[in-house]
């Protein structure tokens, strides 16, 4: 396996020198082919964060994605190829996400794009890909918008989204809370989605909302929205609220002994924003997609690889985040196989559709890369604070397991316009 | 006005905690002329040194490591309160002396100097103390919370704000009551002059960068429990610290802290009727105040208004 790292500065300096470059010798006109050869290697673009608010999770993601790569060059590679990778760092903002697509398949010959937490990032992204037809996969973002307005053909969602961790969460919290919620919202595409999934579901199931308090990305002091909340008494706070945003909210909420009453329901909880944070800080109901300590086959092993894998990360165990890397690489790759080339329709078309059987993906139920939206639909798990923990990292007790059919995101459906293939530019890795 | 109530007061706990921080950034200014844009990384600085006194994360598995760990928890905060600063003082005085290249340039070099080294200081407490989001632990004597006036309200924020009050009142007498004050005020008005008076001005500038850095890193001990603590947490905060004195007037002490509490109430306020504007407010109070007070709210006259 070959690392090629890149530094934001690096890429900085490189930018520069490239938009120099660009002026005297003009805009590129057309997509780059590459030429094909059993001997050529396969090049991933990994586009995770590394700095800004979804630095860890980034981190997760890239490991993710590596481990996948090493198993798939232990295995001999793909099509006799064998898979390296690119990193670069998007920053976590849209625009060096766009800057990072177009070098990544302009000038690191990148046959596929893979990565992104931010949901406005991996937005980014995907319109550069779908401009040059390369496959990108978005492995972490949960914002509905991402396999919904904003899905493109060449783009594939793997995270559970806003609507589905909602639809997993919020019926049977106002039968057991009541109906008056209060709404802590992101103020950014993924909060405002998920916020808004969220509100559906109230109307649909009698709950209604008192007040929604939108919280600026990057905000350390929530003390105004807990007095707030504190003033409006609600039964239930559902925050989407990300990143290190929720690292600050958690311990504040503690702080003022507002973990236990209202009711908490955080509709995903990524495992990098609470790895590390003390137990209490884990109040409230919240959804995920994967945990470390599932009772079913393939877990545990799998868990033994990441830790011969990366024996120094400070994170012992993997999270959902890292699964979903995993993942993404996985099913990109095997689609290639099934499809015995890498030319990007033929790619996408072994993607749409596709069913994993539960055990492949160690969830509790069979998912599918749904074709019309390009979400993968998977099993949804709630969870909350383990109060008996088996070790230091099992700070999760899952509480339910829902089908991926129960928590479709069937809006989402409705709102996806897939360009056609013959619209989509052919691109071959 | 019941309900405003605890807003403005959490706004006034806020912009105390804000005047800590500007108040190093201001002195730095006044008497070096330099805008100083690694202050914020001074106060992560302090702020990590006192995680480290406070979890012992560096003797971690030793012998040393566990005798620390078994010392009270109260104790090891008071430690991180003086060490904290202390190693930011002496981190700024380090910084100082790379400064000093620059004396006499144009003033561009001093900021891209002290930016570069934020982007070093952020980059070494990534290596030194890794990506994650870390807090530091607080004695159970000031945790937890309270209820006024039927409001629930955090103790470590009050004790945070209380804290701060002595802290500028401290720093007040020192610059005021003091001969030592006394220099470092006059450097700040004609630095010639007081090297013309016998005393040493490489001296005057180092000790001032350092007394500023560890007023940096004593704001990053008492804020960062509120505010949590990541690798750019330094740059989180150097953008209010800057407003701040700018708003309150450049080199003006009181200027600074009257500013801080103003954008702390703005803040505070906005946070609770119209959050998305929250961190706006405090750009937009610096464009109503330079709109018709251009040097800031205390601060002096500028040659080019006679």
């Amino acid at each position: 396996m070959s690392k090629i790292k890149i530094s934001r500065r690096g890429l900085l300096g490189a930018a520069g020198a490239a938009s120099a470059v660009s002026l005297f010798a003009g805009p590129w006109q057309h997509n780059r082919v590459w030429a094909q050869g059993a001997a050529k290697p396969l090049r991933i673009g990994i586009t995770a964060d590394a700095s800004g608010m979804y630095a860890n999770s980034g981190a997760s993601d890239k490991r993710g994605m590596a481990m996948a790569i090493a198993e798939a060059n232990e295995r001999g590679g793909v099509l006799g190829r064998k898979v390296e990778f690119v990193h670069i760092d998007t920053e976590t903002t849209a625009a060096t996400g766009s800057r990072v697509a177009e070098r990544m398949i302009s000038r690191e010959q990148c046959g596929f794009l893979v990565g992104a937490v931010h949901s406005g990032v991996a937005n980014a992204i995907s319109q550069v890909a779908q401009k040059y037809g390369v496959v990108y996969i978005n492995t972490n973002s949960s914002s509905p918008t991402e396999a919904g307005q904003n899905c493109h053909r060449v783009k594939f969602v793997f995270d559970g989204n806003g609507t589905n961790f909602a639809k997993a969460a919020v019926k049977s919290a106002i039968e057991r809370f009541g109906p008056d919620w209060m709404l802590l919202t992101n103020d950014y595409v993924w909060g405002h989605d998920t916020a808004a999934a969220t509100k559906t579901l109230l109307k649909e199931y009698g709950g209604k909302v008192m007040e929604e308090v939108l919280i600026p990305q990057g905000t350390r002091d929530f003390t105004s929205a807990l007095l707030k909340v504190q003033q409006r008494k609600p039964g239930v706070i559902s925050a989407a609220i990300g990143g290190d945003d929720q690292k600050a909210m958690r311990q504040q909420v503690v702080q003022l002994k507002m973990g236990d009453k209202p009711a908490w329901i955080n509709s995903q909880q990524d495992w990098d924003d609470v790895y590390g944070l003390p137990i209490e800080t884990l109040f409230g109901v919240f959804g995920t997609t994967w945990y470390y300590r599932l009772d079913l086959p393939g877990v545990a092993d799998f868990v033994k690889r990441y830790q011969a894998m990366y024996p120094e990360t400070a994170m012992r165990s993997p999270g959902n985040v890292f699964y979903n890397g995993y993942m993404a690489i996985r099913e990109l790759l095997g689609a290639v196989e099934r499809a015995g080339t890498t030319n990007n329709i033929a790619v996408i078309k072994a993607l749409e559709g596709h069913r994993i059987s539960a055990r492949d993906r160690m969830q509790h139920f069979d998912a599918s890369i749904d074709a019309q939206t390009h979400q993968v639909q998977q099993t949804i798990y709630l969870a909350t604070a383990n109060k008996a923990p088996k070790e230091k990292d099992d700070i999760f007790e899952v509480l339910s397991q829902a089908k991926a059919e129960d928590v479709r995101d069937t809006d989402s459906a409705k709102l996806c316009k897939l360009e056609p293939y013959e619209q989509t530019p052919t691109f071959d890795a | 006005m019941i309900d405003l109530l605890p807003h403005i007061i959490n706004g006034l706990t806020l912009g105390l905690l804000f005047a800590l921080i500007a108040l190093g950034f201001t002195l730095i200014v006044g008497v070096m002329e330099v805008i100083n844009l690694a202050h914020g990384s001074l106060f992560a600085i302090g702020a990590y040194f006192a995680l480290t006194v406070i979890a012992g994360s560096w003797f971690a598995g030793t012998p040393f490591g566990a005798w620390w760990l078994s010392l009270p928890l109260g104790l090891r905060y008071v430690l991180a309160l003086a060490l904290g600063p202390a190693l930011a003082g002496l981190a700024g005085m380090l910084l100082e002396l790379c400064l000093r290249p620059t004396y006499g340039k144009p003033p561009l070099y001093g900021l891209l100097l002290t930016f570069g080294a934020a982007l070093v200081i952020e980059e070494l407490i990534r290596l030194v103390w890794g990506t994650g989001e870390q807090n530091l632990a607080l004695p159970q004597a000031i945790n937890g919370a309270f209820l006024l006036n039927g409001m629930i309200f955090s103790t470590y924020r009050f004790f945070a704000a209380g804290f701060s009050i002595a802290a500028i009142i401290a720093v007040w007498l020192f610059l005021e009551r003091t001969s030592a004050g006394a220099v470092i005020k006059a450097g700040a008005h004609d630095s010639e002059m007081v090297r013309a008076l016998g005393y040493d001005l490489a001296r005057l500038r180092l000790v001032v960068f350092g007394f500023g850095a560890a007023l940096a890193g004593l704001a990053g001990v008492v804020m960062v429990p509120i505010w949590g603590l990541r690798p750019h947490v330094g740059v989180d905060i150097v953008i209010p610290a800057f407003l701040i004195i700018v708003i309150g007037g450049v080199g003006s002490f009181w200027g600074a802290v009257i500013a801080a509490l103003l954008v702390g109430l703005a803040i505070g306020i906005t946070g609770a009727y119209a959050a998305a504007w929250s961190t706006m407010s405090m750009y937009l109070l610096l464009i109503a105040i330079l709109g018709f007070r251009s040097r800031g709210l205390l601060g002096r006259k500028s040659a080019l208004e006679n």
